[in-house]
């Protein structure tokens, strides 16, 4: 952990959809969601912790993530939270938001 | 709306879920460490560093729950505060509206709960839903030819009126009781008892008089009570023959034994019979009727024992009718399938009672009615009124909330600008209404608050009212969960009711005029006078109820009753229950009224079988038909009456003499006949010396005397100048005695003395229904004067409520009229002109309220007619002099802004325009 690692603070919000994006691929605990995204970006994006667990709560409120407990796999309690048909959705559409923002901001550094 | 949904779940599992998340930040810092451990940390440090990472752990959790709290808490807060603002900025008005909401609900909250203890309220035993009470209904009793032919020869209990003159009650045969006893499929246990009526019970010398209740072997299980000491009743205990034992109340065994405890294995005389106690009953419990609390339960066949040979006929007599009876089903049975089971039962036994056509014509059918609530005479006796109140209290309230409503109207237009400016920046309308909804919330919920506090009082008054002359009146009204919960519901309602035509008027989305300064519109103002007028249409109603009650009490009052009122005291002793016997139990209470009549400033003392209010209820003191000569009395009654009665009664003898000491057992029996009775019968001769006979009781009277008519029985219902024959009290060997003082002063000062000269006669005798003749009248009559205290209270608030709202429309309206009225003044209008100006709209706001309630009223008071006495329900004199109050209030309430009106000055006036 040599060098500093990005915050995920250069796109608002783009959290919700991390966390999305890590859980439909599988279910997870919130420190494996953590670790996923970090490893994933190569360490390029470091979620801090303390944003998360509000972005966990407000998923769940917003019924896309269900949180139910679970094992860890170092055999510890936690909540694994899964993703649910409307969070698919959602993420269907932050996906193409998304891309359709890094497009225009490519073209406009494009235009350079 | 799933959204809600999710927030209300998230506050009910709130803790659960603080807890969750504690957990499971826990657990992403030991994950850290153990990371960081495995990167070559030593264990401290990775704990150390994994915690430093995460940062303060109380805080994010703070921060993760705000999620779900989000905006709504914190909009309902803004408001709340707003609202706490603009309250304490209209003192007065908030003060007055919580005032009058308090009022309001305050009445309502005491009826209520009057009413959730009388009609609402479960009998305090396990699984009352499942207990039945049987009862029966038959056609009319009476033959083509108005004769009594029917299977009830006899009872001993109460019959209360069904529709058309047929007949309802709870009481059987005791053979009845023991068939449908064996019916177990449907009940689990069906178990009976009686009234014991009130007994003389000793302990240890020390008598006192107590309300007994003579219950089967199975009465207790079949309630499923536990005792708080000892053990109840049982089946071997209510078997002839069995050891006599009793069974005492809480109240009984702390009041005469110092606790339960103490009560068990003591011996005590009941009637002077020896019983053993062997259980108390739990501090709750008060029996199956929650108007009798008795305080001693007794096996039902010990009444052999205390009421003689004469109660053995009552278990062999098919055609008499005694026992109660209350069931528990089985689980799994309905009442219904009960009754399907059970009536054809009684159907067939009952036939077999029957000995005439007649009476098999119209046998008495089976009908089971729920035993939850208890049998409830008191039901009985007040839901009617109770449902009178409820109406007025009602009443009243809307009058608080249309009082209200009319402020906030008010109010309104002066906030006009306020609301346009939060529009015109972009609030939306729904937010707008949410905050003075808000806010008309907040002062309903204080006025409620404060309710509470009106209705603490108002109960017990109420209660105070209700139990009036009755000793022992176990009804204990509070304000329970349930009551204080529909306090609170009833105080939302209020704010809701009277906030939201004001808060959709006052957010109207026409903006621009209001910002432009222009005075109130049409509809706002038409909104007022619809709400003065349904005020004073309501008072109106209350102030023809008040007057209905008022004067059913004065014609009560002016009642002639053809003896003394005043400075009497009464008083009963039953010396029979305390073992004397005849012919000494004559010369005992000859003996007593000697004594009596001894104590100094008691000027006369005599004893009759009963007050003269209650001789219609005590039965007569000779049963059967009587005769002069060869001619049949009809319609006479007979009251034994003791030496010196007429003196103290103040009744006038108008030839002969009146009862004295002369009148002993032995000698010549005599008897005083009332001038109406000599009037019927013996026309314009002397019926001195002449005799009246009972040939059943083999009786014969030697006239002595004739007396002033005077009324017999209550003031209601009683003969207004009946025939009545008094015979000597000692000649016809009494049971009970009531005694009468006549005595200089308040007669209750006096009760000390008597007490003690009793005492000193015989200690087991308890002095019982110490009363003065003006109350025990009074007690008679405690209904309509609870009725019409309590309206003429109701009317006069309801008065002054309508009187605050007219004053406050005429204000407002003036206030906004001052430039009309400035230029009208300015142009040479007069100040009486500019008076009756306004004083013409109070009243035409009155006489449109009068002219909708004035039919309302003669519909409405139709109800109420069995409440009166000698006034008609649409009583023309009681209508207008309501009339006249109401005008003559609303012209009081109009007055004052008519004459601010009137001192306006056009120069300002004009000016402010």
């Amino acid at each position: 952990m040599g060098r500093k690692a990005q915050k995920n603070d250069s796109l608002p919000g783009s959290l919700d959809m991390l966390i999305l994006r890590t859980l439909s691929l599988r279910d997870l605990h919130g420190y494996g969601i953590v670790q996923f995204i970090q490893q994933s970006s190569d360490n390029e994006l470091l979620v801090e912790e303390g944003s998360l667990y509000p972005a966990l709560q407000r998923l769940e409120l917003n019924g896309w993530i269900d949180g139910v407990w679970g094992v860890t796999a170092n055999n510890r309690r936690a909540r694994i939270y899964k993703i649910t048909a409307a969070g698919r959705k959602q993420l269907a559409l932050e996906t193409r938001q998304y891309a359709k923002l890094t497009l225009a901001i490519a073209r406009v550094m494009g235009a350079e | 709306m799933t959204e809600v949904f999710r927030r209300l779940k998230y506050w009910t599992e709130s803790a659960k879920r603080s807890e969750a998340l504690r957990e499971e930040m826990e657990l992403h810092v030991a994950e850290k460490a153990a990371e960081l451990e495995a990167d070559g940390m030593t264990a401290a440090l990775a704990q150390a560093e994994a915690r430093r990472r995460f940062g303060n752990v109380a805080l994010k959790q703070e921060e993760s729950r705000e999620i779900w709290m989000t905006r709504f808490l914190s909009e309902l807060g803004q408001d709340v505060r707003y609202g706490g603002r603009t309250m304490i900025a209209n003192k007065a008005f908030s003060a007055l509206a919580v005032l009058s909401l308090a009022l309001g609900i305050g009445a309502n909250t005491a009826i209520f709960s009057l009413m959730e203890s009388i009609l609402l309220r479960s009998l305090p035993v396990a699984d009352p839903e499942s207990l039945v009470v049987l009862n029966w209904h038959s056609r009319p009793p009476q033959n083509a030819s108005k004769q009594w032919e029917h299977v009830v020869h006899g009872i001993q209990g109460m019959f209360w009126p069904g529709d058309k003159g047929s007949l309802i009650t709870g009481i059987f045969p005791y053979g009845a009781f023991e068939t449908l006893r064996q019916e177990n499929r449907v009940f689990s246990t069906l178990f009976g008892y009686f009234s014991g009526r009130t007994r003389n019970l000793a302990i240890r010398g020390q008598a006192t008089s107590a309300s007994a209740e003579y219950v089967t072997g199975e009465y207790f299980r079949g309630l499923a009570v536990s005792p708080a000491a000892g053990r109840l009743i049982d089946t071997e205990d209510d078997r002839p023959g069995a050891a006599p034992v009793a069974v005492i109340s809480f109240a009984t065994s702390q009041n005469r034994f110092g606790g339960p405890s103490n009560a068990i294995g003591q011996p005590v005389l009941v009637d002077n019979v020896p019983f053993t106690v062997i259980g108390v009953t739990p501090p709750e419990f008060f029996g199956v009727d929650p108007t009798v609390a008795p305080d001693l339960y007794l096996p039902l066949h010990t009444n052999l024992l205390i009421d003689g040979a004469g109660a053995a006929r009552m278990y062999d007599d098919k055609n008499f009718y005694w026992i109660e009876i209350m069931g528990r089903l089985r689980p799994g049975v309905t009442m219904a399938q009960a009754q399907a089971v059970l009536a054809p039962r009684f159907h067939q036994w009952v036939e077999t009672t029957a000995k005439t056509d007649g009476e098999r014509a119209k046998l008495p059918a089976l009908m089971l009615n729920p035993g939850a609530e208890g049998l409830g005479s008191l039901r009985r006796q007040y839901s009617k009124p109770l449902y009178v109140l409820l109406a007025m209290v009602g009443l009243i309230l809307a009058i608080a909330c249309a009082n209200i409503a009319n402020l906030l109207l008010a109010r309104a237009a002066a906030r006009r600008r306020e609301m346009a400016v939060r529009l015109s920046l972009g609030a939306g309308r729904f937010r707008v209404v949410r905050q003075l909804l808000t806010e008309s919330v907040m002062l309903a919920s204080l006025g409620g608050a404060f309710g509470v506090f009106f209705a603490i009082w108002g109960v017990r008054t109420l209660t105070f009212l209700f139990s009036r002359g009755q000793e022992n009146f176990t009804l204990h009204a509070e304000l329970n969960w349930k009551v204080l919960g529909v306090t609170a519901a009833l105080s939302v309602v209020c704010g809701l009711l009277f906030g939201l035509a004001p808060a959709i008027q006052s957010t109207r989305p026409d903006v621009m005029p209001a910002l432009k300064n222009s005075r109130g519109s049409g509809p706002r103002r038409r909104a007022q006078h619809v709400l003065v007028v349904s005020q004073i249409a309501m008072s109106f109603l209350l102030l023809v109820a008040a007057g209905l009650f008022v004067q059913t009490l004065s014609k009560l009052h002016s009642v002639q009753l053809g003896y003394a009122r005043e400075n009497i005291l009464l008083f009963t002793l039953n010396a029979l229950q305390a073992g004397h016997r005849d012919p000494e139990i004559t010369t005992f209470y000859a003996d007593l009224r000697r004594r009596f009549e001894a104590i100094p400033g008691v000027s006369s003392a005599s004893l009759s079988h009963s007050s003269i209010i209650n001789a219609g209820f005590a039965g007569a003191a000779i049963r059967g038909t009587m005769k002069i000569g060869a001619v049949t009395v009809e319609g006479a009654r007979v009251m034994a009456a003791g030496p010196r009665f007429f003196t103290t009664m103040q009744v006038p003898i108008l030839a002969g003499r009146e009862i004295d000491d002369r009148d002993q057992p032995g000698s010549t029996p005599v008897a005083v006949i009332s001038e109406r009775l000599v009037r019927t019968y013996f026309g314009n001769e002397n019926p001195v010396g002449r005799r009246i006979t009972f040939p059943e009781e083999n009786r014969d009277l030697e006239i002595v005397g004739v007396s002033a008519n005077l009324r017999y029985g209550g003031l209601k219902n009683g003969d207004a100048s009946s025939m009545t024959v008094f015979a000597a009290v000692s000649q016809l060997s009494p049971s009970r005695i009531t005694y009468a003082l006549r005595t200089a002063g308040d007669p209750l000062m006096y009760v000390k003395s008597v007490q003690e000269i009793v005492r000193q006669a015989d200690s087991r005798i308890p002095v019982t229904n110490v009363v003065t003749q003006a109350g025990e009248i009074d007690r008679t009559i405690s209904r309509e004067i609870t009725f019409s205290k309590l309206c003429t209270g109701f009317a006069v608030l309801a008065l002054l409520m309508a009187c605050v709202g007219l004053y406050g429309t005429m204000s407002y309206n003036v206030a906004r009229q001052v430039g009309e009225i400035g230029i009208r003044m300015a142009l040479g209008a007069q100040r009486g002109a500019v008076v009756w100006m306004v004083l013409r709209r109070v009243l035409l706001l009155a006489v449109v309220g009068l002219a909708i309630s004035v039919p309302a009223a003669l519909i409405a008071s139709r109800f109420v007619k069995s409440f009166l006495f000698n006034t008609q329900p649409n009583d023309p004199g009681t209508l207008a002099l309501a009339g006249v109050v109401l005008l003559s209030a609303a012209i009081l309430a109009g007055y004052a802004p008519a004459r601010r009106a009137s001192r306006i000055d056009p120069l300002a006036a004009l000016r402010q325009e």
